[in-house]
């Protein structure tokens, strides 16, 4: 049992038709992926490609034209097998006559949670998503990237076993897009599956640890990400503490001694690192 | 059974929260009592306006009402994706289905009881009436009009209040507060009126919502499927027309649930007549729900 994968797509086909069964879009055309547990896996790809789609037809929310989906090995249309899953859609869409609190509860019970324990990990996931303070507020006025928060919540109420994240930081300020990164990270490291979309390629190039790349429906590029983008043929040294001149000789010494053109510049702190530390932790 | 409660009480807000439902309230417990007061026509009998008003005002605030939830419920949740977030959880499409109609019927219910016992508490008072000459010869009991009016319009007050001061949602307050005011208006009248209470008029009204009851179940399922206005219209102008052909032919016919006339000059429905509508309405209701379920459970969830 404990080989299983958690999603395993074969074959997987969806055409989209109208109400006179014309087709109108072929979505998806041949897929397989195979994500294992604990993988934190993201899926890449143009608009349009199939990423939304793929993820609908693995939730059995939409039917597959041809192909099969299993997820820990059952159909996805079994119970047993969603009630280990949690969603986050690509929009958040929520109850605006429902407060963040009456939302989080609302799911909760969706997942056979209620009483006490239900009220202690709402509480404990509006905390986890900075939403504490507005709790008691509905959520048809909250902004795009508060909306999100309480999506994302709500799709980890259950402390699911495979969370199906479609643009799970879409929407978010970059302290937001860095918690949910540090949170799937720090779900990864409690062995929580990860499947995310997403089209900040940073992002997902720094939180999975394999992708897909979806083009035309169809898988262009599959693999651990480490493998992919790594070019092991070369290396890059980062050495603390040199000024240009040093710098200038080292390169110099360092192609001397290994016959190859030797580059160097000086690093840049990644923009997202400068705006946390410039605007501090608070929002 | 956490889930199905979940669900059903979700279902039972967001037909409640909706303005048009607190309009719908606040509009039908105010005619009740308050269009019959100015005929001067009795038609021989002074209870029988207000309770043809009664049950008029079930059938069409209630239809419009209901319809219209269990429309903006089934069809709102699917078409805005809150329904997609819900079933990729371990929930049953049927579970779903039925127990956001329930939801629905739970607040219909709510309307009924107020419609119910504000027919009653009219009833009695246009029973005491007496020909009023400064209000152009209506035939009026005032305190027990007054009383009635007052507190409905005091319920409706009470929602502003608790809205302005504790944050709660106005139009769902309004709903409870204006329906919790029927109660106590109903115990004045009761208290005050020098004539017997026709209690007999609550389960015939039951009667005519489980009628009622039928059409909200087939908006829900039809709702699966088609666009709300659609479904919205067509069932509202089915049901009002539900004993014409060729709709009387497909449909429950309303006149099975209309036991009004058998009120007249005393009398009451008879047991028979009442279970046979009951069931009928239940048969229904369960049929249209089971359809409901088969066509969610085909559907696709984009
Ligand atoms: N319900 C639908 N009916 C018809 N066509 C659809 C439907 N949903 C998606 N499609 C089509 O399927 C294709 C793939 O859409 P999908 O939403 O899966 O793309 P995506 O990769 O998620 O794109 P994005 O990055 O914009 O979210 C598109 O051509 C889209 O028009
Ligand atoms: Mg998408």
């Amino acid at each position: 049992m404990s080989n299983v994968p958690a999603i395993e797509i074969k074959g997987l086909r969806k055409t989209f038709r109208d109400f006179w069964l014309r087709p109108v879009a072929e979505a998806v055309r041949g897929i397989d992926l195979t994500v294992e547990k604990g993988d934190v896996f993201g899926l890449l790809g143009p608009n349009g490609s199939g990423k939304s789609t793929t993820i609908k037809l693995l939730l059995g929310l939409l039917a597959p034209s041809a192909g099969t989906v299993r997820l820990f090995g059952m159909p996805p249309r079994t119970r047993a097998a969603r009630s280990r899953l949690g969603y986050l859609p690509e929009l958040s869409y929520l109850h605006p006559f429902l407060t963040a609190r009456e939302t989080l509860l609302y799911y909760a019970g969706l997942s056979g949670m209620g009483g006490k324990a239900a009220k202690a990990r709402c509480a404990e996931l509006l905390e986890q998503v900075g939403l504490s303070a507005v709790a008691n507020r509905a959520v048809g006025g909250f902004s795009k990237g508060m909306a999100r928060r309480v999506a994302l919540a709500a799709a980890l109420v259950a402390k699911p076993e495979l969370l199906v994240l479609d643009e799970p930081t879409s929407g978010l300020d970059p302290i937001g897009t860095r918690d949910v990164k540090d949170l799937i990270r720090s779900l990864a490291r409690d062995g929580v599956t990860v499947l995310m979309t997403s089209h900040l390629l940073g992002d997902t190039e720094d939180v999975c640890t394999k992708i897909a790349i979806l083009s035309k429906g169809q898988v262009a590029a599959f693999g651990r990400t480490d493998e992919l983008l790594t070019r092991k043929q070369d290396a890059r040294f980062t050495i603390a503490g040199l000024d240009e001149e040093q710098a200038k000789a080292f390169a110099a010494e360092a192609s001397a001694r290994f016959g190859r053109e030797v580059q160097f510049d000086h690093p840049r702190v990644p923009l997202e690192e400068f705006f946390a530390e410039t605007v501090g932790e608070g929002r | 059974m956490r889930r199905f409660r979940s669900l059903v009480r979700s279902a039972t807000l967001e037909a409640l929260a909706e303005p048009l439902s607190a309009v719908l309230f606040l509009v039908a417990l105010i005619a009740v009592p308050l269009l019959p007061a100015f005929h001067c026509h009795q038609f021989g009998e002074a209870g029988r306006l207000p309770r043809e008003c009664g049950f008029s005002a079930l059938l069409v605030f209630g239809i419009v009402f209901a319809t219209a939830s269990a429309v903006r419920v089934i069809g709102g949740e699917l078409s805005s994706g809150t329904a997609a977030a819900a079933l990729a959880r371990d929930v049953s499409r049927p579970l779903f289905f039925c127990a956001k109609v329930i939801g629905v019927l739970v607040a219909f219910a709510l309307f009924s009881v107020a419609v119910g016992l504000s027919t009653v508490a009219s009833v009695a008072t246009a029973e005491m009436g007496e020909v009023q000459e400064r209000l152009g010869y209506a035939h009026v009991w005032l305190p027990g009009l007054v009383s009635m009016v007052v507190l409905t319009l005091a319920g409706f007050a009470l929602a502003a209040v608790l809205n302005r001061f504790f944050r709660m949602r106005f139009c769902v307050t309004a709903c409870l507060s204006v329906s919790g005011a029927q109660v106590i208006a109903l115990a004045l009248v009761a208290a005050g009126a020098k004539v017997p209470m026709q209690w007999s008029l609550l389960p015939a009204l039951a009667a005519l919502a489980a009628g009622c009851g039928v059409f909200v179940v087939l908006a829900g399922a039809l709702a699966v499927r088609l666009p709300p206005a659609a479904v919205t219209t067509g069932i509202s102008l089915a049901a009002l027309s539900s004993f014409v052909w060729p709709v009387r032919a497909i449909l429950p016919d309303i006149q099975m649930f209309w036991l009004v006339d058998s009120f007249s000059y005393g009398g009451a429905p008879a047991v028979g007549q009442l279970a046979s509508a009951f069931a009928v309405g239940a048969l229904l209701s369960a049929f249209w729900l089971a359809v409901g379920s088969i066509l969610l459970e085909r559907r696709e969830i984009p």
